[in-house]
């Protein structure tokens, strides 16, 4: 039986990262709405509009509390394994999602790193395939230069075509 | 090398046809028109018609290949020079097809279709002679086997054996026609393709579009009216539209499908079709992903399916009608079975093994929001549509379309059911139109296991698979049992105990290494 754990975890960090980026554009999405609600008040728009504009903000609330909790929540469900054979990741609060992908059918592999993410000293690692690209979102750096380097070995392995 | 010089006749004819319509409403019908749009769109459209004329000569006399070392070598370029070079091994599949102009001067076209990503991902002959495409497919076909067997050829001259080296040559050309159309083939495929049928949408369709262009709306109308005005002559009418559309159909059908042939060899798959357009098309039997076996609602009537060959070939092309990875689309559904069994001997067709999902995944499928049933109530719940001067027309529309989506994932719990044989999987799934589909452990790129909140309580879960093709082909099957998906994540976890790697060649990864991208 092959081992079916995970075990590799982000950094513990990516809670913070998430709900920092969450408050960021949160207040980018408060100061729209109050634009838009002076706006309206001024120009004495369509009454319907008010309507939309309340939703809008409700939205936004809720939207906002749900920030709060979900990136603990997604931190817990978020697991990654890399070795030899398979790049691993299983996440996903509501829907868990397994992906496995051979080494020998990745195509590309990247780091990035945001503002945000450069304020705590982390990286996010990209793989791409022929059809998608998944990433983990949050490294500390030296680990995701370390698995980067990993994947770019593995991967560099071509496989014989079979019928 | 310069390409065929009739390319240049063929891009003429080719700008011509497009073209047509174009200079048609600017010079004929909308002749006297002043509106600027006509005013100035005839003055670009002669320069861009003068340009385009213009590059066809200078692309083809820039334009030239190369053929040697097993490759092409290919440089384009009008203002930018180009250069490419193409293995034959990267070659995935061959394409041959006649147009009416090429059937008109003897003469064929032919494009060797890549794996690459991007726009020249192709080599495109627009055309050439007979000749000339079969000894360019016969050098890419035989590609990589005649390398092997040139060199051995080399160890074995020495040893002054040759001559049986050369009967193997030929038997690399031995192929066995598997399946031929016939006629009785032909008539049974143009009804369950219920071809003669479009005849209506599309002469509904020019009419329409050549209204605003035919001489006298109320002439057209005044003859109209005295048509349906006479019973007899109306029913006269009627039978001939429909004896002619069935005729016209048939004739369609037999363009398209006529003379069909499907052979193989040891290492290819060769399709030939077509009366006055032909199209042949080619594919290593190690290049294709995947199976599916499609049976539309009346083709399960009839006991017919089609099978496709799941690969990196383009599924449609300018011109091209019929999906080329398609072999016959409608074989009795044992002969396609069997067909299947001879020209890829190691898939296995078999149904006995597949398992049937449990009753609580029937639960899951009609509990599921049906977004696609949400999204038509509320558009219908907006617009509130009329129907035939009723008023509640809406809801009627709404509760038929909930009882055709229910129906429809009642109809694929029963057609569902998966097993896994060996190194191969199968799926089958649909609602009112079924599909099975067949793949190899080592061709899927990707495994996706998904469980949402009420699957894990239930203790189910979604697969999802991904092989390769243009763009990739992902396969989902929902509510699988949580046992199953165990075993099919095991059995995908041992492919690395049957792949062989390939130690000598390694991947061109692109790794931005160095650059690490700022976000």
């Amino acid at each position: 039986m092959v081992d079916h754990s995970l075990p590799g975890k982000i950094s513990e960090k990516a809670p913070k990262v998430w709900r920092m980026t969450e408050l960021i554009s949160d207040l980018i999405g408060i100061i729209i709405l109050a634009v838009i609600f002076f706006l309206d008040a001024y120009f004495d728009w369509v009454y319907w509009i008010g309507w939309i504009l309340i939703a809008l903000t409700i939205v936004l609330v809720l939207g906002s509390i749900w920030g709060v909790i979900e990136p603990d929540l997604l931190y817990k469900s978020w697991y990654f394994k890399v070795d030899e054979e398979f790049f691993q990741i299983k996440k996903g609060i509501w829907k868990e999602q397994w992906v496995t992908i051979p080494m020998t059918k990745i195509q590309g592999v990247s780091t990035t790193q945001g503002p945000i993410l450069r304020r705590y000293q982390l990286r996010s690692i990209t793989v791409e395939t022929m059809g998608s690209s998944y990433s983990i979102p949050a490294l500390e750096e030296l680990v995701a230069y370390e698995l980067r380097d990993n994947i770019a070995e593995y991967a560099k392995i071509k496989e014989v075509e079979q019928t | 090398m310069r390409y065929h010089p009739l390319t240049i006749l063929y891009q003429i004819y080719q700008l011509i046809r497009n073209s047509i319509i174009l200079a048609l409403l600017l010079f004929v019908w909308k002749r006297g028109s002043d509106f600027w749009l006509f005013e100035y769109g005839r003055y670009i459209f002669v320069l861009s018609v003068l340009y385009q004329f213009l590059h066809i000569f200078f692309n083809w006399w820039t334009r030239k290949y190369e053929v040697k070392n097993q490759s092409f070598y290919l440089e384009s370029g009008v203002w930018t020079k180009k250069n490419q070079t193409i293995p034959f091994s990267k070659v995935q599949n061959v394409r041959r097809e006649k147009s009416f102009f090429h059937a008109l001067l003897g003469l064929t076209s032919l494009t060797f279709e890549t794996a690459m990503d991007g726009d020249d991902d192709s080599i495109v002959f627009e055309v050439l002679t007979k000749e000339q495409a079969a000894q360019l497919i016969d050098l890419v076909e035989v590609g990589e086997e005649k390398v092997e067997i040139a060199e051995e050829k080399v160890v074995e001259e020495s040893s002054g054996v040759v001559k049986e080296m050369v009967d193997e040559d030929n038997e690399l050309d031995n192929r066995t026609i598997h399946f031929q159309s016939s006629n009785k083939d032909l008539i049974k495929a143009s009804f369950t393709s219920l071809s003669f049928l479009a005849l209506i949408p599309i002469l509904s369709g020019l009419y329409e579009n050549l209204q605003p262009f035919l001489p006298d709306d109320e002439k057209v109308q005044g003859m109209l009216e005295k048509i349906l005005n006479n019973q007899w002559f109306l029913l006269t009418v009627l039978i001939l539209a429909v004896m002619i559309s069935v005729v016209v159909g048939m004739l369609r059908t037999m363009i398209r499908y006529g003379k069909f042939e499907i052979s193989s060899n040891d290492t290819h798959i060769f399709i030939q079709r077509g009366v006055l357009e032909e199209t042949y098309f080619s594919i290593e039997k190690k290049k294709v992903q995947a199976l599916e076996v499609k049976q539309t609602m009346l083709k399960r009537v009839f006991g017919l399916a089609e099978v496709k060959l799941i690969s990196t070939a383009k599924t449609s092309d300018d011109g091209v009608e019929v999906d080329v990875n398609s072999l016959y689309p409608f074989l009795p559904i044992d002969k396609a079975m069997q067909l299947v069994s001879q020209i890829l001997p190691s898939y296995t067709l078999s149904t006995r093994e597949m398992q049937k999902l449990p009753k609580m995944s029937l639960w899951m499928r009609i509990i599921r929001p049906s977004w696609l049933w949400i999204g038509t109530f509320i558009g219908l719940y907006f617009f509130k549509p009329s129907l035939f001067g009723v008023e509640e027309a809406w809801w009627i529309i709404a509760i038929l379309v909930f009882i055709w989506l229910n129906a429809s994932s009642v109809l694929d719990y029963y057609h569902t059911s998966f097993g896994v044989d060996k190194d191969q999987f199968q799926f089958r799934n649909g609602g009112f139109s079924t599909r099975l589909f067949i793949s190899k452990r080592s061709k899927i790129i990707e495994l996706t296991v998904s469980r949402n909140w009420l699957q894990r309580k239930w203790g189910m879960g979604s697969i999802s698979t991904t092989n390769r093709s243009t763009p990739v082909h992902v396969e989902t099957i929902d509510d699988l049992p949580q046992a199953f998906i165990k075993q099919f994540h095991q059995w995908y976890y041992e492919r690395q105990k049957y792949v062989q790697y390939d130690r000598n060649e390694s991947k061109r990864l692109e790794i931005w290494q160095l650059l690490d991208v700022e976000k």
